[in-house]
């Protein structure tokens, strides 16, 4: 899951300042789930904003909309009933949903309203941490489950390093040491050998060393 | 020049504010008539957006009223409902309204003096805050929710 | 009351009851009441609920107008024979529409009052049943009586008529008579009209009285000024006429009227009540007395004033009396004087008992015992209320409950069948219908009506789109109104209705059951809390509460609008009880309910059965207590139908009212187990206090009542070397730390003392006291105490006694104030009446794991004092015992059976039912994100096989924390949905902004 933040409000004031009528479009997908961009927030962030702009004698109209999903053309072609009476765009969604309401309402200013983080998972009831970096070359294969490219703070392909004491990270002791998790999980599996394996240097051409990435399946594309 | 009376909602849960806020009743004792009661069953029932729409209309304070700490009939509603009234403190401090205007409360059934006694310090610190500022804007552009 | 509450135990647990008074509606003595104490409303509101309900509940026959004559056979088979006195009014063809007593006024008969002045010739405004009734034989134009009533409802031939009825038990409620202070010349009640009986004072506040609720004098129908209370009148008397006896309820009631005065008529009154002890014994009475003397500044006088005369002049009374600091005689002038008069019983149930071979006690109650309360000398037959002794409303709800658990218990075996179901109109489908609403405005008497301009309000409402009908009605809850309401609904096609009436906690039950008898969803009703939330807490700002009436009614019609038919969940009912506390009100309780079929868990943290009781001997009037526990434990312990489980602990709990688990730890593995069941009852009991004060603890002659009662029954040799003993009553009661009065001690010090002078009559035994409460029939003993040369002497609190080691001996001092000397004495065995305190630490854990309210002072909190005395605020909880407040063994007993009355409605049914106020899950919305799933405090939703998630409703407790959560909005908790709430909201801030 993509996991995002709402950002600052001061920020999101100084955003829509200059507009008056402001579409704020959820999204009903990763940023629900992780309770930063569903419709409840949309709600609040609704009311905090006409408040904010009441106060000062300069009240806004804000419509709430909160779309399926805000990165899919077609969900985004909803908004557009509700284009004309809108100044500006606030998304709440991740940036990938905000760009694609960009892309199709080229006329209208649109702005983040969340600051999107990391892809994640939840660890308990409001609490989100990275996994996945999104490298394009999977190496979890090899590495017992645990990703070190997320995981480790230096991103180590063969950890760990000097500073893993007690299991956790030298960058922050509340960051579990990837490579510890990887030895205590080949451990588990029976496959401490496997930790003698060098993994050799990493192509990072599939990832973002490559440029902006795109899949086709051309089965589907046609 | 007219005195401001404010208008303060109390989000009062059915087991414990609400039946204190009755027992007051029963009890004869007066607090400020600007208090107006919401029902709920658990002052965790009570949505941050309900608060915030409260003042967005104009409410000059809100009271979130549970149960005492370990006491809630449904666990731990109230302690969620603490929280909550926290966040939103911290929105209303954020788009500059200040966060003293919503305040969570607890108390027992029995406490009709207590329940009393919150809805007249409360009414009187709302007092002392003054009108809520988003009031005396203009056009109020209001819209109704569309999702 | 005590009548209508056993009965209506008795058809909600399913059975059959015939309800017979001799008066032609019921509801006793209650209903001429203004306000009862301690709450101070309304009885009619209190009570009504309750007439309706029998009023409307087929399982009980209403025998109005009806005398018991005789009674064969025995416990299980009776044959009752009952004779009715004709009414000469069909009753299922009055409508009370009042045209018989516009022509007949002396024919229709009437009850209470001072005179036939009343408003309504009803005998109460909610009378059940809802018909008036003729006195023929004061007709002098039959035809015309017969012919002038439109509906047909006059039956000049109606006859007596006497029936049999084949009843398995019997339980008698008939209430006793007031004492008639006519005997007393020296107070001139019937000769000086402004000399009034307490019944009399409560008829002018009443608003359906004869003055409409106004105080006015009876001589000259102006305000008085002054008013005085005598307390006592008739009874704790040794004259000709007079009762030796106290009347139990007498202090609390003419505290209320003098509350009630100066809170209605405000600072103008002036109230002094005189006295001779002041009785507020009950649970919370003494904070009562505190705010009658310190807050609304009611005068107690302790002092019995000797003559009532009238200054012919000014038309004042004057009252003469002494006071206990030893002054001369003093006289004072007042405006009017109320004799508190007390209950005696008539020579109509004196008659009764002996048809009915029943024994009665020296003055006429019927004979009862310790162990068994409610139970008279014969069989099968059972006592409550005023009958069985003098008593105040809660008392008398106690034992109708405990009366209706013992009459059930010879109806055994269970043979309850399925419970009739009611013809109910058919719902109407309101669906896609605009709303009609219709606004009904309650002035409830004085309640609402006196603070808030209520005509002002309906009309206001009326403005309001939507809105079809906006009118006032009187007592919303009063059968008249109810029907009314209900032809409004049906004749204006109303699809929402909103009341403006009391608190939704006591009266949404009514109301809703009033729309689905109108034929319309019951959840289409929306509440404003005119009466607790605003009439009363804003009676010193009238214009402001009725501002905020108009908000709240805003608020109610903007919620009903989007109010929806719901439908009821429900469930099977687990039948197993989980009784803690193995004292006696426990063993009551859990024996009862066994007796009954229903199995039992009785939980004890101790090694013991028994309670704080196994260490008193004897009652104070002379019962063996040890061998009524040793038969109650044993009989306990034997029971093939109850689990005894000692020395065990509950450590966690969970579920609802029908499906409870609780899980307890048992010593000394300490291994867990959990038990199902679908009952709760607690009876943890309360603490003998022990509290550091006069030497308790520190020197070996300074013991508690509770102490000297063992050292009497082990050691009786020791009283004869005595010489002097003191007794210091209220030690740790009645004091800032623990505000209430135990209720016990003053009965345990008459018994010891009592006891020492059986010993040793030469010793010299004083009591120092505040208050002496011995109550009812105690006060027998109180006065042989005195006969017998035991010393009482008043104290105050800024004046208590001092107490100083001397040897083996212990120094009193203390000031006798009518011999205004100071005493000093070395006393050989000072006995302290500590009395109760809250087992805080106990009722502190079990309220945390049970969620269960308390009082300030540690006791559990009851879910209404007189209504619902036995009852916890959470459904499928009830108190019993000293865990309630502090109380005697026979009061303990009578609430353990009281439960189990009040269990056995919940237990005889197969199905509880839930209500509607589930959480909904909009499938479309959810994002399947699982923090429903991880928020519910229960445990319940869960996503489904369509990805969505899903609330089980009959898991669903309706707290509605889910909702809240959802980051989707997807869920709704029915009843309280978001559009509701919001619509509350605009309803109240519409007109800012």
């Amino acid at each position: 899951m993509i996991t995002a933040e709402r950002k600052p409000m001061e920020e999101i004031i100084g955003s829509v300042s200059p507009y008056r009528r402001i579409l704020l479009v959820g999204c009903n997908e990763c940023v629900t789930v992780c309770a930063a961009g569903g419709r409840k927030e949309v709600g609040l962030l609704a009311s905090a904003l006409k408040m904010h702009f009441a106060k000062e004698g300069n009240p806004v109209e804000i419509e709430e909309v909160t779309l399926e999903r805000q990165c899919d053309p077609e969900y985004v072609e909803e908004l557009l009933p509700r284009m004309d009476q809108a100044d500006a765009v606030l998304s709440m969604a991740c940036g990938c949903g905000a760009q694609e309401v960009a892309r199709r309402y080229k006329e209208k200013p649109v702005f983040p309203a969340v600051n999107t983080r990391f892809m994640g998972a939840s660890e308990r009831q409001g609490v989100w941490a990275e996994r996945c970096a999104g490298c394009g070359n999977c190496v979890l294969g090899i590495t017992a489950g645990v990703c070190p490219i997320a995981r480790c703070s230096k991103q180590l392909l063969n950890g760990p390093c000097g500073g893993s004491t007690s299991g956790k990270c030298e960058v922050d002791p509340d960051i579990d040491c990837a490579w510890q998790l990887i030895w205590d999980r080949l451990k588990a599996l029976g496959m401490q050998e496997r930790y003698e394996d060098n993994i050799p240097a990493k192509d990072w051409r599939t990832g973002r060393g490559g440029g902006p990435r795109r899949i086709v399946r051309e089965d589907l594309a046609s | 020049m007219e005195t401001f009376e404010p208008v303060i909602v109390a989000f009062c849960c059915h087991y414990c504010a609400y039946t204190a806020a009755d027992m007051a009743g029963s009890m004869r004792l007066h607090y400020p008539p600007n208090v107006k009661i919401i029902r709920v069953p658990c002052s965790g029932k009570v949505d941050a957006i309900h608060i915030m729409k409260a003042l967005e209309k104009g409410a000059d304070g809100v009271i979130v009223a549970g149960c005492l700490e370990g006491d809630c009939h449904f666990k731990n509603g109230n302690i969620r409902a603490a929280h909550r009234v926290d966040s939103v403190r911290k929105i209303l401090g954020d788009i500059g309204m200040g966060g003293d205007r919503v305040e969570m409360f607890t108390m027992s059934a029995g406490m009709g003096e207590r329940f009393a006694l919150v809805a007249t310090e409360f009414t009187e610190k709302i007092c002392k805050l003054g009108a809520n500022p988003v009031k005396s804007g203009t056009d109020m552009g209001m819209h109704q929710a569309a999702c | 009351m005590a009548g209508i509450r056993s009965a209506l135990d008795l058809a909600e647990a399913g059975r059959d009851v015939v309800l017979m008074d001799k008066a032609y509606s019921i509801g006793g003595l209650m209903t001429s009441l203004d306000r009862t104490f301690p709450t101070n409303n309304c009885d009619l509101c209190t009570l009504s609920p309750h007439l309706s309900e029998s009023g409307r509940d087929l399982r009980i026959e209403l025998m109005p107008l009806s005398r018991l004559d005789d009674v064969q056979g025995e416990a299980g088979e009776f044959k009752a024979t009952v004779t009715s006195e004709p009414r000469y009014i069909d009753l299922a063809k009055c409508t009370a529409c009042g045209e018989c007593y516009r022509a007949f006024p002396e024919a229709v008969r009437f009850t209470p009052g001072l005179d036939h002045r009343a408003p309504t010739c009803m005998r109460y405004p909610q009378a059940t049943p809802y018909a008036f009734s003729i006195d023929m034989e004061r007709c002098d134009n039959i035809d015309e009586l017969v012919r002038i009533c439109p509906a047909s409802a006059i039956l000049p031939e109606d006859t007596r008529k006497t029936r049999t009825l084949d009843v398995g038990s019997i339980i008698l409620a008939p209430g006793a008579d007031l004492f008639n202070p006519r005997v007393l010349d020296t107070y001139q009640y019937g000769v000086l009209p402004d000399v009034v009986t307490s019944l009399d004072y409560e008829r002018i506040l009443s608003a359906s009285g004869p003055t409409k609720g106004e105080l006015l004098r009876p001589s000259n129908g102006k305000s008085p000024k002054k008013i005085a209370w005598i307390q006592c009148v008739g009874s704790r008397g040794v004259q000709k006429g007079l009762v030796s006896y106290c009347s139990s309820a007498c202090c609390m009631y003419a505290l209320k009227e003098a509350m009630v005065t100066r809170e209605r008529f405000g600072g103008e009154v002036e109230t002094t009540i005189f006295y001779m002890d002041m009785r507020t014994a009950g649970k919370d009475y003494e904070t009562y007395l505190e705010r009658a003397r310190n807050e609304y500044g009611v005068r107690l006088v302790r002092s019995r004033p000797h003559t009532v005369e009238m200054e012919p002049s000014t038309g004042e009374l004057v009252l003469s009396y002494f006071t206990y600091d030893g002054k001369v005689a003093l006289t004072e002038r007042f405006d009017m004087v109320v004799l508190t008069v007390g209950f005696r019983i008539g020579a109509e149930l004196t008659e009764m008992a002996s048809r009915l071979g029943i024994e009665l006690n020296q003055h006429n109650f019927a004979q009862t015992g310790t162990f068994n309360p409610v139970a008279t000398s014969r069989p099968g037959i059972y006592v409550s209320g005023l009958f069985e002794s003098p008593k105040d409303i809660p008392a008398t709800v106690v034992q109708a409950s405990a009366a209706a658990c013992c009459a059930a218990a010879d109806l055994s075996p269970l043979r309850v069948v399925s419970r009739k179901e009611e013809e109910l109109l058919p719902e109407r489908d309101v669906e896609g219908e605009e709303p009609r609403i219709g606004v009904f405005v309650c002035d409830c008497g004085f309640n609402i009506g006196s603070v808030v301009n209520v005509a002002e309000i309906a009309q206001s409402m009326s403005r309001l789109p939507q809105v079809e009908v906006s009118e006032v009605v009187g007592h919303g809850c009063s059968r008249e109104s109810i029907e009314h309401i209900q032809k409004t609904i049906r004749d204006r096609k109303l699809n929402r209705v909103v009341m403006g009436a009391c608190s939704p906690r006591t009266h949404e039950t009514l109301f809703q059951d009033m729309l689905r008898k109108a034929g319309i969803n019951k959840y289409l009703l929306e509440i404003a809390n005119l009466r607790d939330q605003d009439a009363w807490v804003h009676s010193d700002r009238p214009r402001d509460a009725s501002a905020k009436a108009d908000e709240l009614m805003r608020m109610a019609v903007a919620t009903v609008r989007h109010a929806r038919p719901l439908t009821d969940y429900h469930l099977a009912m687990n039948k197993d009880v989980l009784v803690v506390g193995g004292g006696v009100a426990g063993m009551s309780a859990s024996l009862s309910l066994a007796d009954m079929g229903y199995r039992v868990f009785l939980v004890e943290r101790s090694g013991k059965l028994g309670g704080v009781a196994r260490n008193v001997h004897r009652t104070l009037r002379g019962e063996d207590v040890q061998a009524g526990i040793d038969a109650l434990i044993d009989r306990t312990e034997h029971h093939d139908r109850i689990q005894v489980l000692k020395n065990a602990m509950i450590v966690d709990h969970s579920g609802m009212a029908g499906m409870f688990k609780t899980g307890i730890q048992v010593a000394p593995q300490m291994f867990y187990r959990e038990i199902k069941h679908g009952i709760t009852i607690l009876a943890t009991g309360a603490l003998p206090n022990r509290p550091k004060e006069y030497l308790l603890g520190r020197h070996k002659a300074v013991v508690t009542q509770l102490d000297l009662d063992g050292l009497l029954a082990r050691d009786p040799e020791a009283a004869r070397g005595w010489n002097d003993v003191v007794m210091i009553q209220c030690v740790g009661s009645r004091v800032p730390e623990n505000p209430n009065c135990s209720r016990v001690c003053c009965q345990a010090a008459v018994k010891n003392a009592l006891r020492i002078r059986e010993l040793n009559p030469d010793a010299c035994i004083y009591v120092l006291y505040r208050d002496m409460r011995t109550a009812g029939f105690d006060e027998d003993y109180f006065r042989k105490a005195r006969e017998q040369g035991i010393i009482f002497t008043p104290y105050d609190l800024d004046a208590k006694p001092e107490v100083e080691p001397s040897g083996d001996a212990v120094s009193v001092t203390f000031t006798d104030p009518i011999l205004r000397r100071r005493f000093r004495l070395d006393a050989d065995c000072l006995a302290l009446s500590t009395g109760f305190i809250a087992d805080e630490e106990s009722t502190e854990d079990l309220g945390a794991i049970f969620k269960l309210p308390r009082t300030p002072d540690g006791y559990f909190l009851e879910e209404h004092v007189k209504l619902r005395p036995v009852d916890l605020p959470i459904p499928g909880f009830f108190v019993a015992g000293t865990a309630h407040a502090p109380k005697t063994i026979r009061e303990s007993i009578a609430q353990g059976q009281a439960v189990a009355g009040r269990a056995q409605t919940l237990l005889a049914r197969d199905v509880i039912n839930l209500g509607a106020a589930v959480a909904q899950v909009d499938g479309t919305k959810c994002a399947a994100c699982l923090i429903c799933v991880r928020a519910c405090p229960f445990g319940v939703p869960f996503i489904n096989e369509k990805g969505y998630s899903e609330i089980d409703p009959s898991k669903c407790h309706g707290c509605g924390v889910c909702a809240s959560e959802c980051p989707a909005k997807a869920i709704q908790l029915m009843q309280f949905e978001d559009d509701q709430i919001m619509a509350k909201l605009e309803g109240l801030l519409e007109r800012i902004s």
